[in-house]
Order: structure tokens, then C-alpha cells, then sequence
């Protein structure tokens, strides 16, 4: 099957997919709306079964000004669970070594401040709960800080529609809008299967979708009166001019911290963590006079502002956040139209074509080699990084199934054990092995193929490697196999398993015993009851005996219920199998023990 | 690259489409008829011409694109039969299709023709086009579907809407009869562009532009600029969102935000089907048969800088009788195969031959891209076919092993249960061997789902064979593999919960490629017999029990499934014992013809 990465350069296409929709120049007059009445920060309408939402980028009242300073919050604790898909760690990842795992979801506290106000408008939650309502999908939009306001909106409804499993349909568009959160959040993001969600334009030389890439806490002033003359140019444009003679130097100072910062980030190798605290997510849709393209690859997309203010300066970079119109308009009339290409210049593979057609229409003329080539190359990266792990997925299936005939030949070993004359079930048989060949070959199954099949996968190896666990001697040097030795693969298994959805027919009962344990970590029970029964024996506070005995009356009696509702496999009550012997010592232990306290 | 005179490859004479194009506009003036049949000269074909409609419900039935599922009875073959998923076409067309299959008269013209041995063509302009493309699908699956011997019909279309979807367009190739649509489309010619609009963007301006087309309506011809350029901006809006959609996919994105945007936007479910011949306005023709590549075309050939490009969209729907006279006379067909497309040059440098005519059809390095995209597709599916070919050994190869199981197994119980109890090496290496084969069907069957094989191959006879062959041989195994380990106590019945697509699927295959009405169930005669031995206490499943064994021995007299299901101590032997239904003297006769 291929594993190659597509020899065509998509990016662009996509771009055009979008900007032949209605969706953005909708988007956008309701962003421009909103934008001027900024008293009731948000415009809703419905149209036919979409529902469309836009948050000002005007933000009256909200207190201190959001953009000063850059902190981060913990998305956990400011929110109470609104956004609990985004909270919980994965299993997979804790425990793993690997360090960016440890840092948890953090978001812009003054804008998260925003989105919980309104949130707690009553006239909002009317609105949405309508929307929620009479939709088959919503769209959400803002333009500058009401598109990260768009963003947590569609995060928390994003959260909020899973947990009533909906499948309304979410779109988040933002207009110039700054980073939102860390490069937990993106992941988190990822994991859950949004990224799909989020499209963030961003015109060619708009410094505000940059400006959290710089330290800012020097600039604070400066940055002040760029707002405001931004928040002026949207509701009161003569009041702008002042505002703009004020910001004067600081335009320039804004610019050449922004660009060293994004120098930095840029040219940092690949692997190596330069971090700024924030990092994009989803999908960037850049847009120039010459088209736009559209991508999801964070260094993509990191390296790309990086490009495109190249060519830029600070008063370009400030305008252009108020011509989002422009852009959008421009966009959707060109995209009918045909552009030429300069026959001299075009490639003949169509994968450096179409990166040669991205560029040109991202606006970065392909002459201008010094800007041009470091593009072309992170457009390159991202293509392969982009698809590996959606080849990975689909080939998942295939690779299950070559698996399979191993599971096969384990469970053939489990049924030849649970035949024998020794009567000892696979698992003491595995543990007590002496150099037999087929023993040998199943161990080395086991532990040589890389191994992915779940459930039946852990209902039947994880028990063998509770064998080898107890056989070794690891549980005097580890402590027991369920708190200290089990492997991280069963508990993400189990995860899964118990996170299925349970159909009604699946509680039937049983008529003989399944053909595997469902408990997978019995075995180490029994383990542990077994040292439990031997200490008991030695101890001679009768209060801490007590105590043990009490704790081997409820495996005794757990263990049973299993046993009873046929949930165990054939070799637990194989005749000399650990458990059936640590039953008879249990038996004899608790006849003794009557005798002596009566 | 391929330059042919017409007639040659694609499978049309230059005269008779001349011919047939005008007797369909002349077909639009005969007011009240269905049809008109007429006879060519000099020539033995028959030809059915049908009018145009010109009203808007005769389009769109409903908003937005007013598609509706086949009727499987009417059009058996229009299904994707692996995903087993029927195909849909426009309802409005399909219902005047019907009236005029309800005329008893259509019909017996259609019969006495076939009768006597005559080429039928069917034929329409406009919105005669799709009633033509159904009648032929109608014709291929009453005449030639039973008997590929008799004479082939021929369907030649001019400015036809788009009639079907992706589907319809599968299962014609699938069973080679994609062949005999030829759609001739004019450069900027609107019409089957406007398909993929979504009724609600249209509604307002299709009824005037319908009275342009239509040569009894006072408004025949009347320009009108304004609302012509409002309407070709908005058709191609639309268009562009299908084929960049599309385009995205062929180009392998994975973005998500492309699924994403695909709930937000209503895409016409319509599709090219057939062979198209653009014409490029000056006398040139291009033929090709790439469906996605067609789709393409649709929209950048009618791309253009141009102001007058929207009257023009107009204008040339009526132009096609006197472009064709131009071709006539030029002479020059280009047949872009996939092979050209996956090659095609992305300038449009003069000096390289081909560009001659694909600079005619206007096509920008944007739209060379795609079409190459559409090219690369078809070759990485035809690649996949070969590395699946390859792999038939393989399967050969299992299946000879699970023969000789289930021969040595004749000895004792039979394979069915012997494999169920699996004391001995050698049922773990038949299962081993099960597992094997049911790894690379399964991956098979994935790549069915996702589209990664030509659409010709599940029309191939070697695998359908070896399909049936794998389900009588391996099915078994599968449910005695099932029951052996009471998974049906967890998930319920075999056949309801438990089946794998594998043989969902492979009986499909069997059943389309042999016309079968009813369903083909002979290997999952085990699982039957399994959920009968459950209900075993319960004497009023007598009855089913002695249905089943009439049904066996019937399907064993056919071939269909072996005796060996009768052998001694098998579970249906016991089954039929307990119930007291053994007859020792038919057994025998079976028993004998094994070997």
C-alpha cells in the first residue's frame, strides 16, 4: 500500500474551497457588525439550518486590557469543566518521560475572562441554546480578541456537544486574531479531533495574529494605544487619526520586536524547543492580494508569519488588520478568475508546481529567493509531517490483521495447557516452564512483534506477563505487579474497554466459562493473596492478622463470584492451578485458624 | 498524443452525430410527443430523439439538488455492490423517464428493433439528454445485461444536464458499458454546470433562463446581460466548490477541515458519467473518459477573464449543431487518456503539440494540475489492482491448504466440527491459515471503502470466483470459530451480529454477477444449524429443521455445498438424530459422491 506523501501540493486547493463557499464573506459582515455595536459584544442569526455567531472585536468594560502582559491560566481550574475534554491527561502520556506532556492546557486569562462573561449573559444562553437548538451547524466568528473569544466559544460548545453526543457541526472563523493558548491546548486540540474546527485568516502583514510570538510586558504603553486605535478605527474612524498620531514611534518598536521574536522561532532547528509560551492551532488560512492558501501545520504556520512580515512595515502591519473586508471580497471575486503563471518559472513535477502556485498566491513572489526558499522548504516538511499519522491510522487495520495468527498460536497454547495431564492452566504452566520449545516460541511472539490488537490481546498475554512478572522474582524487587509492575499498554487498554459504549445484549450470562479471564490482573491477585496467606502465617500481632485475614476473606469471596458467573476461563479451576491450590491452603489456613481463636 | 478522426476510438461517426444533432432540435419543436423515432439514412441505426422540458420542476424536483435512490427493480446494476450502496439520480428526470416507459408503445418500438437486429441509439439535447441516458441504462440492463451478445445501444448526448451519482457512474464502468455514453459538451455552455447548483442560489433566474432555451417560448433567445452574468457567476461559484472539493481529494489532503466544511456547504451529488467531447469553439474536439477529470473540466474550461464569457454561457447551448459542422470540417479529435492526463504539460507553451488544443479549451496551470491529479489517481488504483492481483496466489495457495483440512477431516466428523473442538496441530494450523486469508480480505474489503480500486474490479470474473470459492471454504471455520467460543452468547446470533463484510461482501459479487433474486446463504448453513441446536429443546423448530434439510440437500444436489455435512457425529447429524429426522438410505446417496 502507498505510504508515500502525496505528489500534490494541497494547500492552495483548499483555500480555494473555502473561499468559494459563502462561509467567509458571511462570517465576515457579521464580524463587521458586531464590530460596531460593541455594547452587546456578540451578533447572532439564523440561516435555514446554520446558525451563524460573531463576537466584537470591540471589547467595552472588560476590565484591565486583555492584551497586557501575557498570562497563561490553567484551563482546569479557571473553568469548572466546561471544557473537560481538553483537561484530562492522556493516560498514554503520563509517566512517559517525555517532558512537554507535563506542562497542563493554559489560555489567555483576560481573554478567557471575556468569553466567561458572556457566557454568563442570560441573553447569550438564550441565543445559543436556540441555535443549539435549530441547527444543523454553527458557525462561530470573531474579528481581532472577539475571534479568541470565537475560539473558546467553539472549544466549550465543541466540549459541550460531545457530552450530549450531538453531531451538530462546528466552524470557528477569526479574523486576525491573536494566539489563544500553549502548546498543551494545540495538542489537546489535536487529540480530541479538532483542529478540523478552527480556521484562523490571516491577512499577509496583520501584525496582531503575531504579536503574541514577542515578549510584550516592555511595550505595555505602546501596545495601549495600538488597541485603542484599533478598537477607534471600527466604531469611530476621526477619532482614530488622534489615536493613531499617538501610537506613532511605538509602531515601529511594536514591528521589530514582533519580527525578531518570529526571527527567532523561525530559524529555530527542528526538535528543539524555543518556546513563547503561546502556540497556534488549527488550520491558518493565509490571504494576500494574490490568493490565499491554508494550512494546519503549526512550524508551518509559525514559519510562514515569519515570511510573509518579511516583506512588510510597521504601518502595513497595523493597517492591514482593518482590511479583512478587503481581503475577503478580493478573495472570493479572484478565485473565479484565472491567474497566469510566468510559463519560464514553473516546474515540471506537479508537487513543486503546486508549491510554487501556493507561494504565488500566499503573495511571496517566487524571485525574491531569500524568502521564497525558506517557504517553499516548510511548505515541504509540513506535507510530510501532515500525513504520517493519517497513513498511520488507516494502515492500523492491516497491521491488526497480520497480527492475528500470533494471537492464534497463543491461544493455542492456552487450550493445549488447559488439556494437559499436569492440569496447572496456562498461566502456571507459562510460569513454571522449564526450556520446552513451544514455550519458547510463545514467548518470543509475545515480546518480539510489535503488538496492537486491545482486548482480547490483554485478556489473553496479560496474564502470561504476570507470569513472567511472578517467575522472575520481579515482586521482590518492583513490589506487586498491579501497583507498581503493570505495563502502561494494558492500563490504556483497559481504558478503552471500559469506555465502550455498553449495548443491552452484552449483560447475558454465561453457560460455560469464557474462553479467557475477564479480570486481567487475577493472576496477580492471586499472587498477592498468596504472599498474604504465607505472612499471615508468620505474623504474630493478632491484630494486623486479623486485619490480613480479613482482606483474603475478600479476594475469597471475589474471586468465587467469579468463578460462579463463569467469568473466569477453564485454567483458573484447572485441578492445580495457583488459584485452586492457594483455595486449598485458604481453606486449611482459616480451619486452623478456627481452632485456635474458637 | 492521439490524434484520431472521429469515430475511431470513441466509437461515434461524424455524420451520424451531425445527424443526431439535428433531429433532437427539431425533436424540441414536435409539441406533446414523449419521443420521436426515426430511421438515419443510408444507415440501419434507429434512432430515439427525446425533447427538452422547460419548466423548473422538470430540473429540480426539490431543493437543493432533488436526487432520489434507483429503483433496484427498474436499474438492478446501479449499486456499489461491495459497500452494497444504491446509487442516486435526479428525480424529476427519472420520473419523466417513467412516463415514458409507461407508454406501451416506447417499448414495443425499442423490441421490434432489437428483434430485427438493429443498432438502437438514443439521443437527446438539453433536458433531452438525461431521459436519453436513462432510457440506454434502461436498454442495457432489459437486453444486453442477459445476453452481451446482442447489438449494443449507443446514447449521444449535446449541453445534457448531469444525470446521476458518483455511483451510477461506478456501475457503468464496472460493467463496461460506460462506453456507450457519448456527451458532447460546448466550452461555456452552462447547462450541465448548472447541476451542481444548488436549487435555492438558482431558483429565482432558472425559469427565465429555461425560456431562452426553449424555441416556443416567447422569450426564445432573448438576451438579457444582467442576468446572464449573475447567473454564470453563481453557477460557477458552485461548481468551483464541487470540483475543489473533489480536487482536494484526489489530491490526497487529509485536512480535516475539509470534512469539516463539507457539513456547512450543500455539494451536488452529481457526477459525469460516460465519455465527454468538449468542444472548443473553434472546431476542435477533446474526448475523455476520466470521470474526475471531467468533473474538472467542467468548470475550467468555462473559466474566463472575460466579460462576454456569460452571454456566451448562454449562446452556446444552442450553438451545438453549428459547431459541429465546424468540427466536421477540421477534423481533429484529441482523446486525452489517463496516461496524457498524468503527463500533461502545466504550461501553455505553444511549441508543445498538445497545448495546441488544450490552450483552445482555455485551461490555466491550476486546472493542468488537477487533471493530472485525476490521471495519477486512476494509475495509483490500477497499481493497487496489481499488487491485490498478486496477492490471488497467496489465497490460492491458503485455500489449498483448508482444502486438504477439510479432506483429511472427511475421515472423521468433518471439517466444521473438527475445527470446532480444535484438539489437534492441525486444526491450529487451519486456523492460523484462516486468519491469514481473512487478513488480506479484509484488507480488500478496506480498500473497497475507500475507493482505492478501479471501479472494473468488482466486475472481474477471477474474483468473483475465487470470492465464492474463499466463503464456501472458509465461512465455516469462521462460525465454528464463532460458536467454539460462545461469542454469541456476548454479541448475539452469528448472522445478526457476528458476520464478517468479507462474505457479506464476496456473496454480493456472486449474486449481482449471476442475476440471483434471492439471497445466496449456502455458507452460513453452520451458523443455521448452530442457532437452531440453541432453540434444540423447543419440538415446534421441527419443522424449520426439516425445511433446512430440504434446502441442503437441494443446494448439495446443485453443487453449491458438499455432503459432508451429513457426515456422522457432525452437529447437524446430531441435530437431525435428536429430532429424529435421519434417513439413512438419502444419506447414502450422498455419501457416495464425495471424492
Amino acid at each position: 500500500m502507498d505510504t508515500e506523501a502525496s505528489p500534490f501540493e494541497s494547500s492552495e486547493m483548499l483555500a480555494t474551497f473555502l473561499t468559494s463557499t459563502p462561509l467567509l464573506s458571511m462570517s465576515w459582515s457579521l464580524c463587521d457588525r458586531a464590530n460596531t455595536m460593541p455594547s452587546q459584544g456578540f451578533v447572532a442569526e439564523q440561516m435555514g439550518s446554520v446558525g451563524h455567531l460573531a463576537f466584537s472585536g470591540v471589547q467595552l468594560g472588560s476590565g484591565p486590557d486583555p492584551t497586557s502582559g501575557r498570562n497563561l491560566e490553567p484551563l482546569v481550574t479557571a473553568t469548572n469543566g466546561l471544557f473537560f475534554p481538553l483537561e484530562h491527561q492522556f493516560d498514554g502520556e503520563e509517566g512517559g518521560g517525555e517532558e512537554e506532556g507535563k506542562e497542563p492546557v493554559l489560555v489567555h486569562a483576560g481573554f478567557l475572562r471575556i468569553f466567561l462573561s458572556v457566557k454568563s449573559n442570560p441573553n447569550f444562553q438564550n441565543r445559543m441554546l436556540n441555535m443549539i437548538q435549530n441547527s444543523k451547524s454553527i458557525v462561530i466568528a470573531g474579528h481581532g480578541i472577539g475571534g479568541t473569544v470565537a475560539g473558546l466559544c467553539a472549544l466549550w460548545l465543541l466540549s459541550y456537544l460531545q457530552s450530549i453526543s450531538s453531531n451538530i457541526s462546528v466552524l470557528c472563523i477569526t479574523f486576525g486574531s491573536p494566539l489563544l493558548g500553549n502548546e498543551s491546548l494545540s495538542r489537546a486540540i489535536l487529540r480530541e479531533g479538532w483542529s478540523g474546527n478552527f480556521c484562523h485568516v490571516v491577512s499577509k502583514h496583520d501584525v496582531f495574529p503575531r504579536l503574541f510570538f514577542a515578549p510584550l510586558a516592555p511595550l505595555n504603553p505602546q501596545l495601549h494605544s495600538l488597541l485603542q486605535f484599533w478598537q477607534l478605527s471600527m466604531t469611530s474612524p476621526p477619532l482614530a487619526l488622534l489615536a493613531e498620531k499617538l501610537l506613532d514611534e511605538g509602531k515601529s518598536q511594536i514591528f521589530r520586536t514582533v519580527l525578531a521574536s518570529l526571527e527567532g522561532l523561525a530559524k529555530a532547528e527542528q526538535g528543539k524547543n524555543v518556546t513563547c509560551g503561546f502556540w497556534p492551532f488549527g488550520n491558518y488560512f493565509f490571504c494576500s492580494e494574490d490568493g490565499a492558501i491554508c494550512n494546519d501545520n503549526a512550524t508551518f504556520i509559525v514559519k510562514m508569519m515569519h515570511s510573509l512580515l518579511l516583506n512588510s512595515s510597521p504601518s502595513c502591519s497595523i493597517e492591514d488588520h482593518l482590511k479583512y473586508g478587503y481581503y475577503v471580497e478580493k478573495a472570493s471575486l479572484q478565485v473565479l478568475t484565472k491567474t497566469s503563471f510566468p510559463p519560464a518559472e514553473l516546474p515540471e513535477s506537479s508537487y513543486e508546481a503546486g508549491v510554487a502556485l501556493a507561494l504565488q498566491s500566499s503573495g511571496i513572489a517566487c524571485q525574491d529567493e531569500s524568502v521564497a526558499r525558506p517557504a517553499k522548504n516548510c511548505l515541504k516538511l509540513a506535507r510530510r509531517m501532515g500525513r504520517t499519522p493519517n497513513l498511520n491510522c488507516a494502515n492500523l487495520a492491516i497491521k491488526l490483521s497480520k497480527i492475528t495468527p500470533y494471537r492464534a498460536e497463543i491461544e493455542w497454547y492456552k487450550a493445549t495447557c488447559d488439556q494437559s495431564d499436569a492440569q496447572m492452566g496456562y498461566y502456571d504452566s507459562f510460569k513454571q516452564r522449564g526450556a520446552s520449545k513451544r514455550d519458547f516460541k510463545v514467548n518470543m511472539n509475545r515480546r518480539a512483534k510489535w503488538v496492537n490488537g486491545s482486548q482480547f490481546y490483554m485478556l489473553l498475554v496479560e496474564p502470561l506477563d504476570i507470569a513472567e512478572y511472578y517467575r522472575t522474582g520481579m515482586h521482590r524487587k518492583k513490589g506487586h505487579y498491579i501497583s507498581n509492575g503493570r505495563e502502561r499498554r494494558y492500563k490504556i487498554f483497559e481504558r478503552w474497554w471500559k469506555e465502550r459504549p455498553i449495548k443491552e445484549e452484552e449483560k447475558k450470562t454465561r453457560s460455560t466459562f469464557a474462553s479467557s479471564t475477564q479480570d486481567t490482573c487475577f493472576w496477580a491477585r492471586v499472587e498477592e493473596a498468596r504472599e498474604r496467606l504465607d505472612n499471615v502465617r508468620n505474623e504474630t500481632d493478632p491484630r494486623n492478622q486479623a486485619l490480613l485475614l480479613s482482606s483474603l476473606d475478600d479476594f475469597s469471596k471475589y474471586a468465587s463470584g467469579l468463578v460462579e458467573r463463569k467469568e473466569v476461563s477453564k485454567d483458573v479451576v484447572a485441578r492445580n492451578s495457583s488459584y485452586c491450590m492457594w483455595v486449598r491452603d485458604y481453606e486449611e489456613l482459616k480451619s486452623q485458624y478456627v481452632q485456635l481463636h474458637p | 498524443m492521439a490524434v484520431f478522426r472521429p469515430g475511431e476510438s470513441i466509437g461515434f461517426r461524424e455524420q451520424v452525430v451531425m445527424k443526431l444533432c439535428s433531429i433532437d432540435m427539431k425533436t424540441h419543436q414536435s409539441a406533446g410527443k414523449l419521443y420521436v423515432c426515426e430511421k438515419i439514412r443510408n444507415s440501419s441505426e434507429l434512432v430515439f430523439s427525446f425533447p427538452g422540458s422547460w419548466s423548473v420542476s422538470d430540473w429540480f424536483i426539490r431543493s437543493p439538488f432533488g436526487e432520489v435512490k434507483v429503483d433496484l427493480e427498474l436499474f438492478p446494476s446501479l449499486k456499489h455492490i461491495g459497500l452494497n450502496e444504491i446509487a442516486t439520480v435526479n428525480e424529476a428526470f427519472l420520473n419523466r423517464f417513467r412516463a415514458i416507459l409507461a407508454n406501451t408503445q416506447f417499448k414495443k418500438e425499442v423490441r421490434t428493433a432489437v428483434t430485427d437486429g438493429k443498432p438502437v441509439v438514443f439521443t437527446g439535447h438539453s433536458l433531452g439528454g438525461p431521459i436519453a441516458i436513462l432510457a440506454t441504462i434502461w436498454f442495457l440492463e432489459v437486453y444486453i445485461r442477459p445476453d452481451p451478445n446482442k447489438v449494443a445501444p449507443l446514447c449521444v448526448t449535446f449541453g445534457s444536464p448531469l444525470v446521476g451519482d458518483r455511483i451510477v457512474s461506478h456501475a457503468l464502468r464496472r460493467e463496461n458499458w460506460s462506453r456507450y455514453f457519448i456527451n458532447f459538451v460546448l466550452r461555456y455552455d452552462i447547462v450541465p454546470r448548472v447541476s451542481l447548483t444548488p436549487l435555492s442560489f438558482v431558483e429565482q433566474q432558472l425559469q427565465r433562463i429555461l425560456n431562452f432555451f426553449n424555441p416556443r417560448s416567447p422569450f426564445y433567445m432573448q438576451e438579457n446581460v444582467g442576468e446572464a452574468s449573475g447567473f454564470y457567476v453563481t453557477v460557477m461559484r458552485n461548481a468551483l466548490s464541487v470540483v475543489s472539493h473533489a480536487a482536494c481529494k484526489i489530491m490526497g489532503s487529509t485536512n480535516l477541515l475539509l470534512d469539516t466544511l463539507s457539513n456547512f456547504v450543500e455539494l451536488s451529488p452529481y457526477t459525469p458519467l460516460g465519455t465527454y467531447v468538449f468542444c472548443t469553439g473553434n472546431g476542435k474536439l477533446v474526448a475523455i473518459k476520466n470521470p474526475d477529470a471531467v468533473l474538472q473540466l467542467l468548470f475550467y474550461t468555462s473559466q474566463s477573464n472575460s466579460e462576454a464569457v456569460a452571454l456566451n454561457s448562454l449562446k452556446d447551448h444552442l450553438n451545438y449543431k453549428h459547431e459541429l459542422q465546424e468540427c466536421l470540417k477540421k477534423q481533429s479529435v484529441t482523446c486525452l487518456d489517463d496516461n496524457h492526463l498524468e503527463a500533461l504539460p502545466l504550461s501553455n507553451d505553444v511549441t508543445v503539440e498538445i497545448n495546441m488544443v488544450l490552450n483552445d479549451l482555455g485551461l490555466s496551470t491550476r486546472a493542468r494540475l488537477c487533471l493530472r491529479a485525476a490521471g495519477e489517481l486512476e494509475k495509483q488504483k490500477k497499481s493497487n489492482q496489481k499488487a491485490i492481483d498478486i496477492k490471488m496466489e497467496d489465497i490460492e495457495r491458503g485455500l489449498g491448504k483448508l482444502q486438504g483440512y477439510k479432506k483429511r477431516c472427511q475421515h472423521k466428523v468433518g471439517y466444521y466440527d473438527a475445527f470446532k473442538l480444535s484438539k489437534d496441530k492441525e486444526d491450529f494450523d487451519a486456523n492460523v491459515k484462516r486468519l491469514e486469508l481473512a487478513g488480506i480480505w479484509d484488507e480488500i474489503i478496506e480498500m473497497l471503502k475507500r475507493n482505492e480500486l478501479p471501479d472494473e474490479f468488482e466486475g472481474r470474473k477471477a474474483w468473483i470466483e475465487i470470492g465464492t470459492r474463499y466463503r464456501r471454504l472458509v465461512e465455516p471455520l469462521d462460525i465454528a470459530n464463532y460458536y467454539r467460543h460462545l461469542k454469541n452468547e456476548d454479541t448475539g446470533p452469528y448472522m445478526v451480529r457476528g458476520r464478517p463484510k468479507r462474505y457479506k461482501c464476496t456473496q454480493r459479487w456472486r449474486e449481482h454477477a449471476e442475476r440471483m433474486s434471492n439471497e445466496s446463504l449456502e455458507s452460513c448453513f453452520w451458523a443455521e444449524v448452530e442457532e437452531l441446536c440453541i432453540k434444540s429443546g423447543n419440538p415446534s423448530i421441527r419443522e424449520t429443521i426439516l425445511q433446512l434439510k430440504k434446502r441442503v440437500e437441494q443446494q448439495i444436489r446443485n453443487g453449491d455445498l458438499d455432503d459432508d455435512v451429513f457426515l456422522k457425529g457432525s452437529t447437524f447429524d446430531k441435530l437431525l438424530k435428536e429430532h429424529s429426522l435421519t434417513n439413512l438410505d438419502q444419506n447414502d446417496i450422498f455419501r457416495g459422491s464425495w471424492s
